[in-house]
């Protein structure tokens, strides 16, 4: 229904301002285009924008001024209904995973399915599944609120990639895990990719930008820059 | 599309913990009680009217009195010509189908059983008797016909009994549009309840409902959810309010009861109003989901 021509950026913003109520504005004039199927990275101090950036990406924050197209849409014109049509084509892993603490882990993953009307046996199926790659498979069916840091963790992870969504937009989803496992993580992300998913990670992990050569967006002073994996090295300010 | 329960049999609002439940649960019996009992006088007072309707519909008759004047000849001559003009006036009411004035060998055959047969008739002050046959479904302003009858023919009287009875229809009917005023009533007041309650809730479970619009809901999704919470808490309620109200219906029908002059023994409910008493909880868990369905689906629109 919102299909895009592969030439067409999956994402683009045009002169965006964003604002919190009358303050002044967090970001400014920011141009940005993502072709579909790209993985970047989005770097930048605490308090740069990052976390503004991905929830105006997540058709959440409106921006304050400028165009923001997603799938080809000016979503400055789209109404409720197709909002959430785009939404469900976004995964989002938050900074703070933002879980239904009262319901299983199990239910947590299926919430993107469920809300778009999948069957329950197949919901079981697939959310199964991706809970035994994220090996939560033992605590399905625990209370999210039960669980550990790392393993609500990878529950978030497991719900913004549940329905192969065609953005992944993650806010510092290796924060408090250990290397290996921010690693496997970059891994399913990288498969995820693979399968056409257009990826923006923002993280404070050098290890990981260093390690896999991905393009940053860097924000800094209320701009935005694009930095390659090669030019990174000497202007890289995370 | 309300009725579609089966996307919302996963509740991840934690609504059954809402503080506000205890409240509704409790209003909307005291509503339904409140609705069961009227909706009882209702009925009661409408198998009241349709049997008294049918008692004064049909037909009717006028009485002219006799003049009570010294001289019998002219006092004769006045009621007959009285009862010409009231005749001339039932024939043009459109609700008369027809008039019959009795003559004298009918007068005489209706007193013969109470005066015998050696009582020469004409020598009594006799009133005269007009028999109007109306139309079906004719219904009759008794105290206007009166008023019209009285210019024409000051002697005539319509039948007493029938001119009360109106009178008590005229009063029943009264008491029917302010019963059925305060069943509304009743009902708005339950729907504000339930749309404030749930307005309160939608803030509360703020957080909740942003992850859900995030991971790409509709408020319909989030509605439903409000929506089967609600029913619930509206049948069960309904259920406690009936079953207070029943015993309450039988102890004033009773006291009713005993009430001389049979009036209100024309108040009987039938098994249909019963039904409508008894399904009472059904309708309150419809208002009560329609009223939090929509509630939802507006305040979301307007607050994210
Ligand atoms: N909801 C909000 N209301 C007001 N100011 C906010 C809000 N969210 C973020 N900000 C401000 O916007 C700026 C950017 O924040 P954020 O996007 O969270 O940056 P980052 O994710 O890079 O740390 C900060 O100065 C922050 O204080
Ligand atoms: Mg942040």
């Amino acid at each position: 229904m919102f299909e895009t021509k592969d030439t067409e950026p999956i994402i683009e913003l045009e002169k965006v301002g964003i604002r919190y109520g009358r303050g002044p504005e967090v970001l400014s004039n920011i141009d940005l285009s993502l072709q579909r199927g790209s993985f970047h990275f989005l770097t930048g101090k605490s308090g740069a924008g990052k976390t503004s950036l991905l929830s105006m990406m997540y058709l959440w924050q409106k921006p304050s001024r400028g165009r923001l197209s997603i799938f080809g849409n000016n979503v400055n014109f789209a109404n409720r209904n197709s909002l959430s049509l785009f939404r469900r084509r976004i995964g989002v892993v938050f900074q703070d995973f933002r879980l239904l603490e009262h319901v299983s882990a199990f239910d947590n993953v299926a919430l993107p399915l469920r809300v778009s009307g999948m069957s329950e046996k197949e919901i079981r199926k697939r959310v199964n599944e991706l809970l035994k790659w994220v090996e939560i498979d033992r605590s399905t069916s625990a209370i999210t609120s039960t669980l550990s840091g790392g393993e609500k963790q990878r529950v978030a992870i497991a719900r913004a990639v549940i329905n192969r969504p065609d953005i992944l937009l993650a806010d510092e989803p290796t924060g408090n895990v250990d290397n290996d496992i921010a690693t496997k993580l970059m891994k399913l992300f990288i498969e995820l990719n693979k399968l056409g998913t257009t990826v923006v990670i923002a993280t404070h992990n050098e290890n990981l930008i260093n390690e896999f050569k991905y393009p940053c967006i860097c924000l800094k002073n209320h701009n935005l820059k694009i930095v390659s994996a090669g030019e990174r090295k000497n202007d890289m300010e995370i | 599309m309300i009725w579609k329960f089966k996307s919302s049999r996963h509740q991840e609002l934690p609504l059954s913990k809402d503080s506000s439940n205890l409240f509704l649960k409790i209003m909307i019996s005291i509503s339904v009680f409140l609705f069961a009992v009227t909706l009882a006088g209702v009925l009661a007072i409408n198998s009241m009217l349709v049997n008294w309707n049918a008692s004064i519909l049909g037909s009717l008759t006028v009485q002219i009195v006799p003049v009570s004047n010294a001289d019998r000849q002219k006092a004769q001559e006045e009621i007959l010509k009285q009862e010409q003009r009231a005749v001339a006036l039932l024939e043009a009411m459109p609700e008369a189908k027809k008039v019959t004035p009795l003559n004298d060998g009918q007068l005489q055959s209706l007193l013969r059983p109470w005066l015998g047969d050696d009582v020469d008739i004409n020598e009594l002050p006799m009133p005269r008797l007009i028999d109007v046959k109306l139309k079906s479904g004719a219904e009759i302003n008794f105290k206007q016909l009166a008023e019209k009858l009285a210019t024409v023919a000051p002697q005539a009287s319509l039948d007493n009994h029938k001119l009360w009875l109106n009178k008590l229809i005229n009063f029943a009917a009264g008491l029917k549009v302010l019963a059925l005023a305060v069943l509304l009533l009743v009902i708005g007041v339950t729907s504000g309840a339930i749309f404030y309650t749930t307005q309160t809730s939608l803030g509360l479970h703020k957080d909740v409902i942003e992850i859900l619009h995030i991971m790409g809901a509709k408020d319909t999704y989030i509605a439903q959810q409000y929506a089967g919470r609600t029913a619930w808490l509206g049948l069960i309620g309904g259920i406690i309010g009936v079953l207070i109200a029943i015993p309450i219906i039988f102890l004033i029908a009773h006291l009713a009861g005993q009430i001389e002059g049979g009036i209100i023994d024309e108040a009987r409910l039938s098994i249909g109003s019963w039904v409508a008493i008894v399904s009472l909880p059904l309708f309150s868990s419809l208002v009560a989901m329609q009223t939090a369905y929509y509630t939802v689906k507006h305040t979301l629109e307007r607050m994210m």
